[in-house]
């Protein structure tokens, strides 16, 4: 029964990684350029992250070990360290961009500058890592998550044509801006694969101790987690498509953004967007700010977990607190959100291959995964994605510069 | 083989018209990019617009909205009138004429929204440049 309801409350949670400023600025903005067109690059991403997610869950359940802690023992401190700086700078511009995002969302409400609302955001966000347990950030705002719901039941009071969105499955080619369009397929796959996720979902699973024949629970969170945030973000480009497509207008901010909840929602629809925005951004801040904490306590061998008192693991609460406040510090500068988050998506897809290389030897090594091994399919995945990764990394930034 | 003077010419003749074909391509390219950034700019505005005619949306959302629409308009002025060679092109002027004149009209509706003078703002609404929904 509480297998069953960690099952439960786990593919909830996946709303609350799938869904952030990242998922939902790119699905907006490929919904409102290019209709259902894009709906392929959400499915494919959310396909790489359910594999991504169940290894590092089932790395975790094997070896004790948490991603960076792995590779850091498997490859050393001089290797790690390349993939470990650019991941934290990745992190800091999404948690940047997250702060942004929330700040915005009380400024469609308020009418005040987003930057007034980062510092009582960021205040927030820290008493709620002081103060609260793990499962308490994990599932508190995977449930609020649930408010991301409106993009679906938006999508769904819209109506829209059924064979044309599973056309939108098939990939095609653009009859328009083919530069633009090979750019949102691949901040789209930047978006959702968030390198954060990863070692994240790892610490999570060792956090709430899984043992390895509780794996099932694992791999079926993983998978009906990311189906479930697969959906949400694919409600955002269905009703960026039947909204502001027709109109002809381009997704360039947050308060555009927010129109296309208008027809479905009426009186609400403001409201019901800065909610879905606010809880979206604040979900992925407290689990970025927790990953980085994490990650260095991890790499320099200090004690962490979220569920000791802050005293047992004084590094670990200092590692988040610090990454923070150095957020807040930028985010407070005024750097548009939407801006920073199409460019760290952008920077996600040239160092995934940093990351996704090494995990790939750590899924086949069995002094960590012990019988649990990659099978060859998984294998496949993986390298493919390392290949896949490098080459869009190899074409990310040209496109940054024409299509971006 | 060696190339005769003549031959040379031409060369040279054909790399000049290959070049300036591909100047004039990017430049029909940007100023196509301008005047998509700045229609889905107006129907930007009148979509908040008409959100907030019809009272689906607060004035504090219309005001904030129109407020970065305004700002991103003027971004992409800027953009457009620090290229010389766009602006000596009569479609660049014309653009920049009529992103100007979306600039001030985008102003006027925030002191309409401000005022919560919806015929004021149902006037201005109408002399909205580049709106694809009015052409």
């Amino acid at each position: 029964m509480s297998a069953l309801l960690d099952l439960l409350l786990g593919i909830v949670t996946g709303i609350g990684g799938f869904v952030e400023v990242g998922s939902i600025s790119t699905s907006a903005q490929a919904g409102a350029e290019f209709g259902f067109q894009l709906l392929w690059a959400v499915a494919v991403a959310a396909a790489m992250l359910a594999l991504l997610t169940e290894m590092s869950g089932r790395l975790a359940v094997m070896s004790k070990r948490t991603i960076a802690a792995a590779v850091r023992e498997r490859f050393g401190i001089h290797f790690q360290a390349v993939p470990l700086c650019a991941e934290l700078v990745l992190d800091l511009l999404l948690l940047t961009a997250e702060l942004g995002g929330a700040a915005i969302a009380v400024k469609l409400l308020t009418g005040i500058g987003f930057q007034w609302w980062v510092l009582p955001t960021g205040l927030l966000l820290w008493t709620t890592l002081w103060f609260s347990r793990f499962s308490i950030v994990e599932y508190g705002i995977g449930l609020l998550g649930l408010v991301t719901l409106s993009f679906v039941l938006a999508a769904w009071r819209l109506g829209p044509d059924t064979g044309d969105v599973a056309r939108g499955f098939i990939p095609s080619l653009p009859s328009h801006d083919g530069v633009r369009y090979a750019f949102l397929a691949i901040s789209i796959v930047g978006a959702t694969v968030s390198p954060y996720l990863l070692n994240f979902y790892s610490s999570g699973t060792i956090e709430e101790d899984v043992t390895p024949d509780e794996r099932w629970v694992n791999t079926a969170t993983a998978y009906g987690g990311d189906v479930f945030g697969s959906v949400v973000s694919m409600g955002v480009l269905v009703t960026a498509a039947m909204v502001m497509q027709p109109l002809q207008i381009k997704i360039d901010s947050y308060e555009q953004a927010a129109l296309m909840f208008v027809p479905a929602f009426g009186r609400w629809a403001v409201g019901l967007f800065a909610a879905s925005l606010a809880i979206g951004c604040v979900g992925a801040a407290l689990e970025i700010s927790l990953n980085m904490g994490y990650m260095l306590s991890q790499i320099f061998g200090w004690s962490w977990s979220a569920n000791k008192p802050r005293v047992e693991n004084a590094r670990f609460s200092c590692a988040f607190s610090f990454v923070l406040i150095a957020a807040s510090a930028l985010a407070v500068l005024g750097f548009d959100p939407l801006r920073l988050t199409m460019i760290s998506v952008a920077l996600t897809v040239v160092v995934m291959p940093l990351m996704v290389l090494p995990f790939l030897v750590l899924m086949n090594d069995t002094q960590f995964v012990k019988d649990q091994r990659n099978t060859v399919v998984g294998n496949a995945v993986l390298a493919a994605l390392t290949v896949l990764g490098a080459l869009m990394a190899l074409v990310v930034i040209p496109l940054e510069i024409l299509g971006g | 083989m060696r190339w005769q003077p003549l031959h040379r010419r031409a060369a040279l003749l054909c790399l000049l018209a290959a070049l300036s074909s591909s100047a004039c391509a990017r430049q029909d390219r940007r100023i196509e990019q301008h005047q998509q950034a700045f229609q889905s700019l107006s129907s930007s505005t009148r979509a908040i617009l008409s959100a907030w005619l019809a009272g689906v949306t607060s004035g504090t959302y219309t005001a904030t909205a129109l407020e970065k629409t305004l700002a991103l308009i003027e971004e992409n002025r800027t953009a457009l009138a620090n290229n010389a060679a766009l602006l000596v092109d009569p479609r660049g002027a014309r653009l920049a004429d009529a992103a100007d004149h979306l600039s001030r009209l985008v102003a006027l509706l925030i002191a309409d929204v401000r005022a919560a003078n919806a015929e004021a703002a149902r006037n201005h609404l109408a002399a909205l440049p580049l709106d694809r929904e009015r052409r």
